[in-house]
């Protein structure tokens, strides 16, 4: 919307994040994973709730911990809409600082995220469109 | 008692000073003083609080009327052809391109209110390069981040993804107001 304003996390997050995940958090799910109603399904697990902070545009961010999980938490709870599991709580800045101490720059990004992906259809009835990144490239 | 030669000293230079000044001169010279002190230069500090960053050299020259020229507002980052000089607008692709799936968004001061606002950098695919005259050919580069921060680098085509991954122009959205949050 032209001259619209927004609030300081969408705002952050038009900045760092929409340009290849969409200003909705609608992309193209073969290059990148679509986040619209979506993204919050990682927080069923304490390791998806990591996930997200780990990445490592996420974790390498130049945002401070506490814009970062300003970020976070309207990525999930707003774009994610109703994929956040009732009850979440937020991401904390003092959790984010931790976990983006630890960068996932070690693992197969794509097969870690397939993992976490058929956990959640699995046990979490998670949509199985959160196949759709990574479906082009999965063995 | 006796006076310590500390207090004579001082009563000396004391009564020596008021013998030739008076609480009227020295009112005075104060009044200049504090009226003096605002036309002294602030330190950089307190000029830092009180102004935004200071102007890029592309926004010392930016306009707001002619977008097939490489300093219109919202070309601050814009690194390419300009769809403007390609049968395109500022921001949509001339017939036959179509959008490249991912940009980069960053933000550009308007001159007429200077205020930013949020511009997604959008590059036109599958057809060949734009062959436009040499003014529209632009390397604006405000706010933009060397290429290992991939995100914020506007030397990458972003037409990757696409049927054609050809590069053909580059386009320029508004988004919206960028400072907002920070008022």
């Amino acid at each position: 919307m032209p001259g619209g304003e927004f609030s300081a996390p969408q705002r952050d997050y038009i900045l760092a994040c929409a340009g290849c995940h969409g200003i909705q958090g609608f992309s193209n799910p073969n290059l990148v994973p679509s986040l619209q109603g979506l993204v919050g399904y990682f927080l069923e697990l304490p390791e998806g709730r990591a996930y997200l902070s780990r990445l490592p545009n996420v974790a390498f961010s130049t945002l401070s911990d506490e814009r970062l999980a300003a970020v976070l938490n309207y990525m999930v709870f707003e774009i994610g809409g109703a994929s956040a599991p009732v009850g979440t709580r937020p991401y904390a800045a003092a959790e984010v600082g931790e976990l983006r101490k630890q960068p996932l720059t070690e693992v197969a990004l794509s097969a870690y995220r397939r993992q976490l992906v058929e956990t959640l259809i699995l046990r979490y009835q998670a949509p199985v469109t959160l196949r759709g990144y990574g479906a082009t490239t999965a063995p | 008692m006796s006076k310590s030669p500390i207090d004579k000293l001082g009563e000396q230079l004391t009564r020596r000073l008021a013998g030739y000044s008076s609480r009227r001169s020295f009112l005075a010279r104060l009044g200049m003083a504090l009226s003096a002190t605002p036309v002294l230069p602030l330190l950089p500090v307190a000029r830092a609080s009180a102004t935004d960053a200071p102007k890029t050299d592309f926004e010392r020259y930016a306009q707001t009327t002619d977008p097939t020229k490489c300093n219109y507002w919202k070309y601050c980052a814009s690194d390419g052809v300009l769809c403007s000089c390609c049968g395109g607008g500022s921001h949509t692709c001339p017939p036959g391109a179509e959008p490249s799936p991912i940009s980069w968004i960053g933000t550009c001061v308007n001159p007429e209110n200077g205020r930013s606002y949020v511009i997604a950098y959008r590059d036109c695919c599958g057809k060949p390069i734009c062959s436009a005259g040499k003014s529209c050919f632009c390397d604006g580069g405000d706010r933009e981040l060397p290429t290992y921060r991939s995100p914020l680098n506007n030397d990458i085509i972003w037409c990757f993804g696409k049927a054609s991954a050809s590069y053909h122009c580059s386009t320029a959205a508004l988004l919206g107001l960028a400072d907002a949050a920070h008022k």
